[in-house]
C-alpha cells in the first residue's frame, strides 16, 4: 500500500462514502462476545451465504452501550426502519434473516430501542 | 408496508396480557381500515422509555408517545398514522438524553478495518491540521473547548499540552493511559475495542501539539481484545503512511508502541505508570516534577485518559466553540458512564455534562432492577464515594460530585438499593485500595489497615462508639500525607458514607444491627413456623446443609451452619423465614 497524502486521504474519504446499501452489525466486544455474539456472528453469515443474498453484508462492530442486551445485532435493509435485535440467539439470528431481511417483516419481542437505533 | 408503530407497556413488565390486549385492540382498528397489510404493529422488547405506560413509536414520521390510553388508538390511526401529524399531548418527554462524541464510532464501524473509521470522518483532523493548523491554533481550540481530563482529576487538557510542548527537550512523549483499574468501570476498554483509531488520532494531534515524534499505549494485560484491536489498528496506520515518518506527506512523524500493564491499580497513576514503562517497580513518585516536566525517561511528557484522547479530533472537526456549547459551567463536553449494580439496563452511557443523576438512572437505566427502591450511587469508584437518592436531581460536573463528597472519577456509576449496606460498601472499596497500595508510603499502608480493622469490627458487631471519630482522624492523616491520589482518595467512600449513612454506623456500632442485613454477624434467618407449610424448598436450596428436618416433622434452621446466604429467604413463597 502506497503511503498517503493529505490529498489522497481526501479522496480516498469521498469514494468510501459513496458506498450504499444494506447490512447487518453483530457487536463484537468483550461483553458482545461473552454473551455469545460469535455464534450469532457466524450464523449469520452461514445463512446469508446459503441464501444467496450477495449485496447484504454482515459485520462487526463495538459496543454500543446497550450491555444488558447483549448479543446485539444492528440491521439496515433500505427502505426499513434501522433496529437493533437484543439477546439475540442461534434461533433469533435464522429468524431475522428469514422474516426480516427476507419477509421485509420486522419480529416482536426482540427489538430493544428502536427510537434511539435510527 | 409504508408504516410500522413500534409499541410497548414501561410500566407492567412481565404483564404480558396488557400488552396482548392492547397489541390486539390496535390491530383489530387496523383491520377495520384495512391497512394491515399498510402497517405493521410490532411489540418491542425495549423502547428506550420507562415507566411511562404504554409508549408507542411511529415510523417514519418519528412521532414518540408515552402513556398512550386505549381510547387513544383511533386518533393515533387517523391523525398520525393516515394524516402524518403529531398529536403534542401525547408526545414523550422522558427520553434518553445519550449524546455520543466519545462513542460516536463504537458499535457503528467494525474496529479492525481503517477504512470504516476513515469513511466517519476519521482521520480528518489530523488532515485538517497537518495542512494548515500550527501548534499554537490546535491549543487555541482545545482552550476554547473547554476540554478537561476523563482520567479522574480533570486538568483542563489545553493547559497541560502547553506545558508540555514549552519546555524544550530533543524528545518528549505522548502516553494514552489504558490502565482502567475501577472496579465495574470499562468506558475505556469499550473505546480501545469498539473504536482504537480515534485514540491513535488523539495521540497524534497530541505528538503534534508538543512536539512529540513517539507515543505509547499503556493498556491493562486483563483487556486482550482491546490490545489485539489497537495492535491491528497501529499495523493499518502504518499501512496507510498514517503513522512513521513523513505523514500524509509532510515532515510530521509518529510512531506508537503498545506497552501492557499488569493489573496493578496504581500503575494508573501517572507516575507510577512511567515508572512501569520503563520497566520499574510500579512506584509512584511525589509531584512536581509533573510529567509535563520530567516524565518518561526524564522527558517532558503528556499522559492522557483514552477517553480524553477520543474527544479531540472531534473538538477539531467541529471546533472548540461547538463543544463547549455542550456540558455546564466549568464542565464541557459529554461524560461517559458505566452503568451498573441495580438498575435495569446495565450498560455504557455518554451524557453532555449538566445531564441529572436522576436522568441517568431512571431515564437511561431505566431505574432499579428489582422492586426496592434506589438508595444511592456510588461514582468515582474506590476514590469517590456514595450519592443518597435526595440528591440525584444534581447535574453532572466536576465541581458538583465533588461538592457531595463524591468525584466524578473516571465513569463508574454503581446503582445501590436498599438491600445494599453502606458500612459493607465502605468496607469493599476500602479492601480494595488496602490490596492495591503500593506499600511505598506509611499513611496509605498503614492508615488503610487501620480503617479496615475499624470497619470491620463493626461490620462483626464489635465496633465501639468512638471508632467513628478514629476513622475521620485516619481519613485526614491519609487525604494530606500520602504521596500518591490513592492513599489521599482511598477514605473517601468511608467519609461519604458517613456524611450520608452515620445512622447505619451507629446501629451497626450500638445496636448491633445490620439495616440491610448484610453483615453477617448482625442478623440471622430463621423459620416462622406459623406460616410454614412444610414444603422443604429452602432445604432443598440451602448450599450449607443448614436447614434440618423433613416434610413429616417440619423444618428448623441451624444457626451454626448458616452461612447468611439468603438463599432460603429468596426461594420462600409464604415469606415463612425470618430475617433480621
Ligand atoms: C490510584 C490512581 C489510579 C488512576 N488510574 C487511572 C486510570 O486507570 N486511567 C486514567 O486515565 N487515569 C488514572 N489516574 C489518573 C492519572 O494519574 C492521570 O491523572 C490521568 O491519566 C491524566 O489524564 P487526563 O488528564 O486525560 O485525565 C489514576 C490516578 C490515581 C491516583
Amino acid at each position: 500500500m502506497k503511503k498517503l497524502s493529505v490529498d489522497d486521504l481526501s479522496a480516498m474519504r469521498k469514494e468510501l462514502k459513496k458506498k450504499k446499501g444494506s447490512w447487518i452489525r453483530v457487536g463484537c466486544s468483550t461483553c458482545g462476545i461473552a454473551a455469545g455474539a460469535k455464534e450469532v456472528f457466524d450464523t449469520l453469515k452461514e445463512e446469508i451465504q446459503k441464501r444467496d443474498l450477495k449485496s447484504l453484508e454482515v459485520k462487526q462492530c463495538g459496543c454500543i452501550g446497550m450491555c444488558y442486551a447483549e448479543p446485539l445485532v444492528e440491521v439496515m435493509i433500505e427502505g426499513m426502519p434501522k433496529v437493533f435485535y437484543g439477546k439475540v440467539d442461534k434461533d433469533v439470528a435464522l429468524k431475522i434473516v428469514e422474516k426480516h431481511v427476507c419477509g421485509k417483516m420486522l419480529l416482536n419481542d426482540r427489538i430493544y430501542d428502536a427510537k434511539r437505533s435510527r | 408496508m409504508e408504516k410500522r408503530v413500534f409499541i410497548k407497556d414501561t410500566n407492567h413488565v412481565g404483564k404480558k396480557e396488557r400488552t396482548r390486549d392492547f397489541y390486539t385492540a390496535f390491530l383489530a382498528q387496523l383491520r377495520e381500515r384495512k391497512l394491515e397489510n399498510d402497517v405493521q404493529l410490532i411489540r418491542v422488547a425495549d423502547i428506550g422509555a420507562y415507566n411511562q405506560g404504554f409508549v408507542v413509536h411511529i415510523y417514519p414520521d418519528d412521532f414518540l408517545y408515552s402513556n398512550v390510553e386505549m381510547q387513544d388508538i383511533p386518533r393515533m390511526i387517523e391523525e398520525s398514522i393516515l394524516g402524518g401529524k403529531k398529536i403534542d399531548d401525547l408526545v414523550c418527554h422522558h427520553i434518553s438524553k445519550q449524546f455520543r462524541i466519545v462513542l460516536r464510532n463504537c458499535g457503528v464501524i467494525d474496529p479492525r478495518n481503517i477504512d470504516e473509521y476513515i469513511v466517519h470522518d476519521g482521520y480528518q483532523a489530523i488532515e485538517k491540521i497537518l495542512s494548515g493548523y500550527t501548534p499554537e491554533k490546535v491549543l487555541e481550540e482545545l482552550k476554547t473547548s473547554g476540554l478537561r481530563g476523563r482520567g479522574g482529576a480533570g486538568y483542563p487538557t489545553w493547559l497541560k499540552w502547553q506545558f508540555t510542548r514549552n519546555v524544550p527537550s530533543d524528545q518528549k512523549y505522548v502516553i494514552c493511559n489504558g490502565d482502567e483499574g475501577d472496579p465495574g468501570a470499562y468506558m475505556d476498554r469499550s473505546v480501545l475495542e469498539g473504536d482504537p483509531h480515534s485514540v491513535i488520532e488523539g495521540m497524534m494531534i497530541a505528538g503534534y501539539v508538543i512536539g512529540a515524534t513517539k507515543g505509547y499505549f499503556y493498556i491493562r494485560a486483563e483487556y486482550p481484545l482491546a490490545i489485539e484491536r489497537v495492535k491491528n489498528a497501529i499495523s493499518q496506520a502504518y499501512q496507510y503512511g498514517l503513522l512513521g515518518e513523513n505523514i500524509l506527506g509532510t515532515d510530521f512523524r509518529f510512531d506508537l508502541e503498545i506497552r501492557l500493564g499488569a493489573g496493578a491499580f496504581v500503575c494508573g497513576e501517572e507516575t507510577a505508570l512511567i515508572a512501569s514503562i520503563e520497566g520499574k517497580r510500579g512506584y509512584p513518585r511525589p509531584r512536581p516534577p509533573y510529567p509535563s516536566v520530567k516524565g518518561l525517561w526524564d522527558k517532558p511528557t503528556v499522559i492522557n485518559n483514552v477517553e480524553t484522547l477520543a474527544n479531540i479530533p472531534v473538538v477539531i472537526l467541529q471546533g472548540g466553540a461547538w463543544f463547549s456549547n455542550i456540558g455546564t459551567g466549568a464542565s464541557k463536553g459529554t461524560k461517559v458512564f458505566a452503568l451498573t449494580g441495580k438498575v435495569k439496563n446495565s450498560g455504557l452511557v455518554e451524557v453532555p455534562m449538566g445531564t441529572t443523576l436522576r436522568e441517568i438512572v431512571y431515564d437511561i437505566g431505566g431505574g432499579s432492577a428489582s422492586q426496592a427502591k434506589v438508595k444511592a450511587i456510588q461514582t468515582g469508584g474506590p476514590s469517590g464515594g456514595v450519592i443518597p437518592e435526595d440528591f440525584l436531581d444534581t447535574p453532572v460536573s466536576y465541581e458538583s460530585l465533588q461538592k457531595l463528597g463524591s468525584i466524578m472519577g473516571s465513569g463508574g456509576m454503581i446503582v445501590m438499593d436498599a438491600n445494599d449496606c453502606m458500612v459493607d460498601i465502605a468496607k469493599f472499596y476500602l479492601r480494595f485500595c488496602v490490596d492495591e497500595s503500593c506499600g511505598k508510603c506509611t499513611p496509605c499502608r498503614v492508615g488503610g489497615t487501620q480503617m479496615l480493622n475499624l470497619l470491620e469490627r463493626a461490620s462483626e458487631g464489635t465496633g465501639k462508639r468512638e471508632d467513628i471519630e478514629k476513622l475521620k482522624k485516619i481519613s485526614l492523616a491519609m487525604q494530606r500525607a500520602s504521596l500518591c491520589g490513592l492513599g489521599q482518595t482511598a477514605p473517601n467512600p468511608v467519609l461519604s458514607t458517613l456524611r450520608y449513612f452515620e445512622d447505619e454506623y451507629l446501629a451497626h456500632i450500638e445496636e448491633k444491627k445490620c439495616p440491610a442485613c448484610r453483615c453477617g454477624a448482625l442478623f440471622r434467618y430463621s423459620i416462622i413456623q406459623e406460616k410454614c407449610k412444610n414444603c422443604g424448598l429452602c432445604a432443598k436450596n440451602c448450599p450449607a446443609g443448614a436447614i434440618l428436618g423433613d416434610r413429616e416433622s417440619g423444618y428448623t434452621l441451624d444457626q451454626e451452619k448458616c452461612t447468611r446466604c439468603g438463599r432460603c429467604f429468596e426461594v420462600c413463597r409464604l415469606g415463612a423465614i425470618f430475617r433480621g
